[in-house]
């Protein structure tokens, strides 16, 4: 009964000197970085998937979206079918990834972690926000990775290295709202297929049906109203105004701040409330999933 | 030892009770008292109630009614402070497979705040205690089950905690693996460690702990220390081989109820190869039985006097067996005793889900 109890007395408790919540944060962010670099077919496949739509889109739809664009009175002038499709890479490279984001959640809870993580005593805040920024840092150095490989492609940054670095920041912008969303299915299914699934269900047809690919006025009248109220078409005009450094914003026609902001100012702030949105969504679902379901 | 604290208890529950959300009443009104440095064991079938109460005492479930404290902590109003000062082992082993063994207990380290100065020397502690110093730097995905389970017993065990809850830590393990474990808790606790154990498996608990509760169907049905539990079955039993099939054993039955060979109510109970007989007297009425059954024409292969086990005392206490079932059968297909064990019990609980 020696060393042992000497620290046990109620008040003291076991020493816990050197944590605080960044110290919590910082575990948990590197805990989810050490995961990533130890799957490397997940972090390649997550970029591969979308550098293929890239090769594949601008080789197949190039000529023909070249087409479209020349038609588009909002992008009229010379704009090149790699510059377009970039900014919509970007954003789909977080989608992507944030709908990763869910998965590992499921993974911990299915493998029981999760339940030991809720036992320490780091913050459950500190816990979701080291993951999270995690998968932030991934994002940012897949969508430069694609920006730079765009660029070797034939792709204009036109706001120049300034405006990569806004870009990257919409994609991490556009992430979070997507990440929420993966994280509170992942908390109410616990099931790993059904949280890939939904991820996929709702990722795919949304690019198509978005400004992503071909300008939404070029689309049939129903695509564009469903393309207003998708989120991905607000995420792929901020990061595409930024890209060719101007007004890109079919669905809503803003003419209040002038040039680029027009879109951005728009876009940015659906993106802002969809992120706040998702985002106490999660907040209450994590709060709810962390406290059990007992009355 | 430490008695600052005022209760000097390790553990303290009045009338907890955890009711699900659907309404299933999983713990109904238990109290418990466990003493600082104590091994102490919660016995049950699954389903019994065994890891709602765990869980809540370890703060993952919040209690519906009743006050739980946890080393002088009430678990409600100050659950930071009960997980500082308790590990939990769950039931389902749970390690970071992409780390290896001295990642894990660097990131458990981490988690509870062990201070920088003392992790190298703790985690290479911890290694050498659960024998995995050799394969420190592997990652956990290439480990067995049995070196999975102790690397996760020493994440528990990093931040050196008074109070350790183990929830059926040797669960789908062989036996060699289980007796290893088994030897680190009691090392622990010969350290001064109070741990607090659930298990399904009889043997486990005799071995090991200083006390146990008896829970089913949410409620503790006996405690005491093992010998104790015993000595309430009253008597001694007599296992007695018979040759023949099951005619011969019920007829065997039949003898000892009607023949008035015991005195006072002997239980008698039909087992796979004979008969269990208990009785204050079994010993010296052990012999007229033998010639009764001779008498009868029943061949007799073999017999035994012993003192009853916990499974003597389960039946006792409950009318149900828990099958003496160790863990390396246990493992061959953890789920089909879930059935028959858990049948008497299922109205206490889903928490074993």
């Amino acid at each position: 009964m020696g060393e042992t109890m000497s620290s046990e007395t109620a008040d003291s408790g076991v020493a816990r000197a050197s944590n605080t919540f960044l110290n919590d944060v910082w575990t948990n962010f590197m805990r989810w970085n050490i995961n990533a670099i130890r799957n490397p077919f997940v972090v390649v496949s997550s970029l591969l998937q979308p550098i293929i739509f890239l090769f594949l889109f601008t080789q197949v739809f190039g000529n023909v979206a070249t087409g479209a664009l020349s038609a588009n009175q909002t992008l009229a002038g010379s704009l090149s079918y790699e510059t377009y499709l970039v900014p919509a890479i970007a954003v789909q490279i977080a989608l992507i990834v944030a709908s990763s984001s869910g998965i590992g959640l499921v993974d911990d809870i299915e493998s029981g972690v999760f339940q030991k993580t809720l036992v320490t005593p780091m913050s459950r805040t500190a816990v979701f926000l080291g993951k999270t920024l995690s998968e932030l840092i991934r994002i940012v150095i897949q969508v430069v990775i694609v920006l730079g490989l765009g660029v070797l492609l034939g792709a204009e940054i036109k706001s120049g290295v300034g405006g990569a670095l806004a870009i990257v920041g919409v994609a991490v912008l556009f992430s979070l709202w997507f990440l929420a969303f993966s994280n509170i299915v992942a908390l109410l299914t616990r099931d790993q297929e059904s949280t890939i699934i939904a991820a996929n269900m709702i990722q795919l047809p949304l690019l198509f049906v978005s400004s992503a690919f071909l300008p939404v006025n070029s689309m049939p009248e129903w695509i564009q109203v469903v393309a207003t109220y998708n989120p991905i078409t607000y995420g792929v005009d901020a990061a595409r105004a930024i890209m060719v450094d101007a007004d890109v914003m079919e669905v809503w026609n803003v003419t209040a701040f002038g040039g680029i902001w027009n879109t951005l100012v728009p876009a940015l702030g659906v993106l802002v409330v969809l992120d706040l949105v998702f985002g106490v969504l999660a907040v209450y679902t994590i709060t709810r999933a962390t406290s059990a379901d007992v009355q | 030892m430490t008695e600052s604290d005022a209760t000097g208890r390790a553990i303290e529950t009045d009338d907890l009770r955890v009711t699900y959300s659907d309404g299933t009443e999983a713990v109904r009104g238990v109290s418990l008292s466990v003493p600082r440095g104590e091994f102490f064991g919660f016995l049950g079938p699954n389903g019994a109630g065994k890891t709602t109460t765990i869980k809540t005492l370890a703060t993952l479930l919040r209690p519906t009614s009743g006050s739980v404290r946890v080393n002088g902590f009430d678990v409600e109003s100050e659950p930071g402070k009960v997980r500082e000062s308790i590990g939990y082992m769950a039931q389902e082993t749970s390690v970071i497979t992409e780390m290896t063994a001295r990642e894990n207990l660097r990131f458990a380290c981490d988690a509870y705040g062990v201070p920088r100065g003392e992790r190298s020397d703790r985690i290479a502690e911890l290694l050498d205690l659960v024998d995995l110093a050799d394969v420190a730097d592997k990652r956990a995905e290439g480990f067995s089950g049995g070196m999975q389970k102790r690397l996760d017993a020493a994440m528990a065990l990093v931040h050196r905690p008074p109070l350790v809850f183990l929830d059926e830590p040797t669960t789908g393990l062989d036996p060699k693996a289980r007796n290893r474990l088994w030897e680190y808790f009691e090392a622990i606790n010969d350290d001064g460690t109070t741990i607090f154990l659930t298990t399904q498996y009889l043997e486990e608990a005799d071995y090991l702990c200083d006390r146990l509760s008896v829970i089913l169907g949410g409620e503790i049905v006996a405690e005491g220390s093992p010998a104790d539990l015993k000595r309430e079955v009253g008597g001694e039993v007599l296992d007695v081989a018979l040759e023949d099939g099951s005619s011969a054993r019920e007829r065997a039955a039949d003898i000892v109820r009607e023949d008035g060979l015991f005195p006072g109510d002997p239980t008698v109970e039909i087992t796979d190869g004979g008969i269990s007989v208990t009785s204050r007297d079994a010993r010296q009425h052990g012999p007229d039985l033998l010639v009764a059954l001779r008498d009868a024409g029943i061949t007799v292969t073999g017999f035994n006097v012993r003192s009853p086990t916990l499974d003597d005392v389960f039946l006792a206490i409950t009318g149900e067996h828990i099958d003496e079932e160790l863990p390396d059968e246990a493992v061959a297909d953890g789920t089909t005793t879930e059935g028959d064990r858990g049948t008497p019990a299922t109205d206490g609980g889903n928490d074993e889900q």
